[in-house]
């Protein structure tokens, strides 16, 4: 009982968090230095009063502010989003934000599973080996992988995959050329065919094609992840717990298996889902420079081109990306961890 | 013991008094480069006057002329690089060496005297701990011990300290100046030897940065370590502007140290506030600051920074330090959440100890007893984040910068330089996008690595940085 108090808590909480958020978005934008109805008009039409006016009923700037915050907010939680301005001009940007989503959630998706799977084994085995020349050369790749800009490193591995290489062992050829390796691509970057995912080719193609991205985008989270499972390990490993189960005659797969990894796992949870905010705002650049027609590749061209209420909208889109993920870290925790919302009481 | 010092000092330094000694060095070290130092400050100040409507920007300017003037060892002017061949011999450069092996030299000799400064601070820390202070040990000692024998941390010093020099000694370092070779490179001229005529001609340095462009795999490119066809030697090769690639990001490393430091001393000065206050207060306080932070965390912060960038691009205050005064605000504005989480913690933990009731019954005020009883036992972790919040900085202002956001165009920053060659990776151009990632790998490595350091010296116990992990990744750029 006092789990699903714990969740109903969080849940509580959540709602008073985008509130505050949503409504820094809405300050920023429309009570900020920059008039969003001028800057959707070119500079022509700036100049042309009727067209401004038009502009200014349009966004409801010529109500009074509090009226039109409580219309904003109200649009927003009714998830009535209007049309866009200048970015696919006049489109409904409920069915703008259904399109681009998937593309990357889906990116989103890969990403953290490359990093788990990669991050997580080895930093459980650098923490097994500790001190050990394979455990230095694990953390210090970990580390140096970390501190690596994505952006830099999406263009190198974009440069790197674009030619193919051929190895040659005495009048044996072997050919590596990312894009016709296993499926063949169009193109080694551009958005994924999200249509066909039923298929199992299609499948294939459209997480190959994001392959490189979610390598980049998850190399941050990959670095963090393999450094605190290597904590995790060496922390669990000197616990009491473990002396008596080896003293009790645990054989050594069951000691590892299930008394030290599954206790590790319980620090990582909440890094793999605090990560969601790298993940969120690395997309914008990796989308830009892999081309990926995603939501964060959306907001950056929204920003550029000056359209500041789909800024605005698409923010608060994130912001409930970010808190439903938190939600759903707190249900992880509460499945993993049998201690937490025992505490206190 | 006091006599056991006492016999050392002897035996180390032959004078009466050591720290007259050491304060005459320091004093001979400061004047032989104190116009570069002035130089430093007296730059940024201008540059931050420049733009705002205040008063006063004509006086610094005289300033900075005056500034100028003052006699410099370690200069441009002392060992020269930018010479020209005349046929028989180097005619310009330092003793009639090539220019590479001159701007070598140079560069060799400011990074000893930046060693040799530090060095001098290492030695005076030391020469008071064993002569003038009072106590024989303090706790601190031994945080000062376990750093110096933690590799790592000393790794990430190292390479801290090498990107600081870089910044403060950034015109002298560059082969060539920012001013001369980009901003106004059709006012100076430069001599080159011309093979096909055989003879010394003159060109505008503009029309020579044009004849030495790197796109691509064009004959006139100019790779790492190369000179071009007008004997000017380009450490980094050139830009596909024909710039020199040295300049741009040595000039570079200013702008994102000075950010950085404005943005984390900001946010290091707001986050410590909030924790403190919400550490005493506790309750509905610290129940209203989580959901603060929260909400601000809830927005991812580079796209934060994206969103309030362009809102206040056109602004005055988007002006000042080409906008990067602006970026280190809203840098401290979106950072404090992250720093104030993990400080929240054992101010928490701190409050909770016996002095401060001790304190609180004997009627002190709240401020006083943040300000000496809680606030000394989380320094330490101020260290550790500012240290990694620095370097995720970089990356973040790399990144938008890289977006074409941010710093604003003609002052050089190091995103865009990886912007600029990123079509020419794949070519005979690679360096231009190559090296200032790298350089950001080793900068944020060595940011991290010192985080790392002062952790384990701190606290040899805690993980502490471990939950503050991300901080160190600018907000996933």
């Amino acid at each position: 009982m006092s789990k699903l108090k714990y969740l109903g808590k969080r849940l509580l909480m959540s709602v008073p968090v985008v509130w505050l958020g949503a409504s820094m978005t809405w300050f920023i934008i429309f009570m900020g230095p920059v008039d969003p109805a001028s800057r959707l008009l070119s500079e022509g039409q700036t100049r042309n009063p009727a067209a401004y006016q038009a502009a200014q009923i349009q966004l409801g700037l010529n109500q009074p502010p509090l009226q039109h915050y409580l219309d904003w907010m109200s649009n927003l939680a009714t998830f009535d989003l209007g049309r866009t301005w200048l970015l696919y001009q006049g489109s409904n940007v409920n069915a703008l934000i259904l399109d681009f989503l998937p593309r990357t959630l889906w990116l989103g998706f890969w990403s953290v599973l490359i990093a788990v799977c990669i991050g997580v084994p080895l930093g459980f085995y650098a923490g097994m080996r500790s001190n050990t020349a394979s455990d230095y050369v694990a953390s210090m790749g970990g580390i140096v992988w970390r501190a690596m800009p994505n952006f830099w490193l999406a263009i190198m591995l974009l440069t790197f995959l674009g030619t193919a290489y051929t190895l040659s062992v005495g009048g044996f050829a072997l050919t590596f050329d990312w894009q016709t390796i296993g499926i063949g691509l169009d193109a080694i970057s551009g958005s994924p065919d999200l249509s066909r995912l039923h298929t199992v080719e299609g499948f294939l193609a459209a997480t190959k094609k994001v392959f490189p991205a979610a390598l980049v985008l998850g190399s941050a989270s990959m670095g963090n992840e393999m450094r605190i499972g290597r904590t995790a390990v060496l922390e669990v490993r000197n616990e009491d717990y473990i002396d008596l189960a080896k003293a009790k005659g645990v054989s050594k797969r069951a000691l590892v298996w299930k008394h030290i990894l599954r206790n590790a796992l319980v620090p990582l949870v909440p890094i793999i889902t605090s990560e969601a905010f790298l993940l969120i705002g690395g997309s914008v650049l990796v989308e830009t420079v892999f081309g990926i027609n995603g939501i964060g590749n959306l907001f950056y061209q929204a920003a550029r081109s000056g359209d500041l209420p789909l800024v605005g909208t698409l923010m608060y889109v994130f912001i409930l990306m970010i808190v439903g993920i938190n939600l759903v870290q707190d249900l992880l925790y509460t499945i993993i961890d049998p201690r937490v919302g025992l505490e206190g009481n | 013991m006091a006599r056991a010092h006492e016999t050392t000092s002897e035996t180390v330094l032959p004078t009466e008094s050591p720290a007259a000694l050491w304060a005459g060095i320091g004093a001979l070290l400061f004047v032989v480069e104190a116009g570069a130092f002035f130089d430093f400050f007296v730059g940024i100040v201008a540059d931050f006057l420049a733009a705002t409507p205040l008063p006063g920007a004509g006086l610094v300017n005289g300033v900075e002329n005056a500034v100028e003037r003052i006699p410099t060892l370690l200069s441009r002017e002392l060992i020269p690089n930018g010479g020209y061949w005349n046929g028989s011999r180097w005619v310009g450069t330092f003793l009639g060496l090539r220019p590479g092996v001159a701007w070598g030299i140079r560069v060799l000799l400011v990074y000893l005297y930046a060693f040799a400064f530090a060095g001098w601070a290492v030695l005076g820390y030391r020469l008071y701990r064993r002569e003038y202070r009072t106590a024989d040990w303090t706790p601190r000692d031994d945080m000062v011990d376990r750093f110096r024998g933690h590799k790592w941390g000393v790794f990430g010093l190292v390479v801290v300290f090498m990107f600081v020099t870089m910044a403060v000694f950034a015109p002298t370092l560059g082969p060539t100046t920012v001013d001369k070779n980009m901003r106004d490179s059709y006012s100076y001229e430069i001599n080159y030897w011309n093979g096909e005529a055989g003879e010394v001609q003159t060109t505008l340095v503009g029309e020579a940065n044009l004849a030495s462009q790197s796109r691509g795999d064009t004959a006139d490119r100019v790779l790492p370590m190369g000179y071009d066809d007008f004997g000017r030697f380009h450490p980094f090769g050139t830009m596909p502007s024909g710039q020199d690639l040295f300049t741009f990001i040595a000039s570079g490393s200013r702008i994102s140290l000075l950010i950085g430091l404005l943005s984390v001393g900001l946010s290091v000065s707001i986050a410590t506030t909030l924790a403190l206050i919400a550490a005493y207060y506790k309750g509905r306080i610290d129940l209203g600051l989580v959901l603060a932070s929260d909400s601000v965390m809830a927005m991812p912060q580079l796209l934060l920074l994206i969103m309030l960038t362009t809102v206040l691009a056109g602004t005055w205050l988007g002006g000042i330090y080409s906008g990067g005064f602006v970026l280190a605000l809203i840098f401290a504005g979106t950072g404090w959440t992250y720093m104030w989480r993990s400080l929240r913690g054992p101010a928490l933990q701190v409050s909770e100890r016996q002095w401060i009731d001790a304190a609180k019954s004997f009627g002190q005020r709240p401020r006083t007893i943040m300000r000496k009883h809680m606030l000394p036992y989380i320094t330490g972790y101020l260290l550790i984040y500012g240290s990694m919040t620095l370097g995720g900085a970089i990356i973040s202002i790399a990144g938008l910068s890289f977006l074409g956001l941010g710093i604003s165009a003609p002052t050089p920053e190091w995103g865009r330089a990886i912007n600029l060659g990123q079509d020419y990776v794949a070519t005979g151009s690679w360096h231009i996008s190559l090296i200032p990632g790298l350089l950001i790998t080793i900068v944020v490595t060595g940011f991290n690595a010192l985080g790392d350091g002062v952790r384990d010296a701190i606290d040899p116990q805690s993980d502490a940085a471990e939950e503050g992990g991300a901080a160190g990744r600018g907000g996933g750029a």
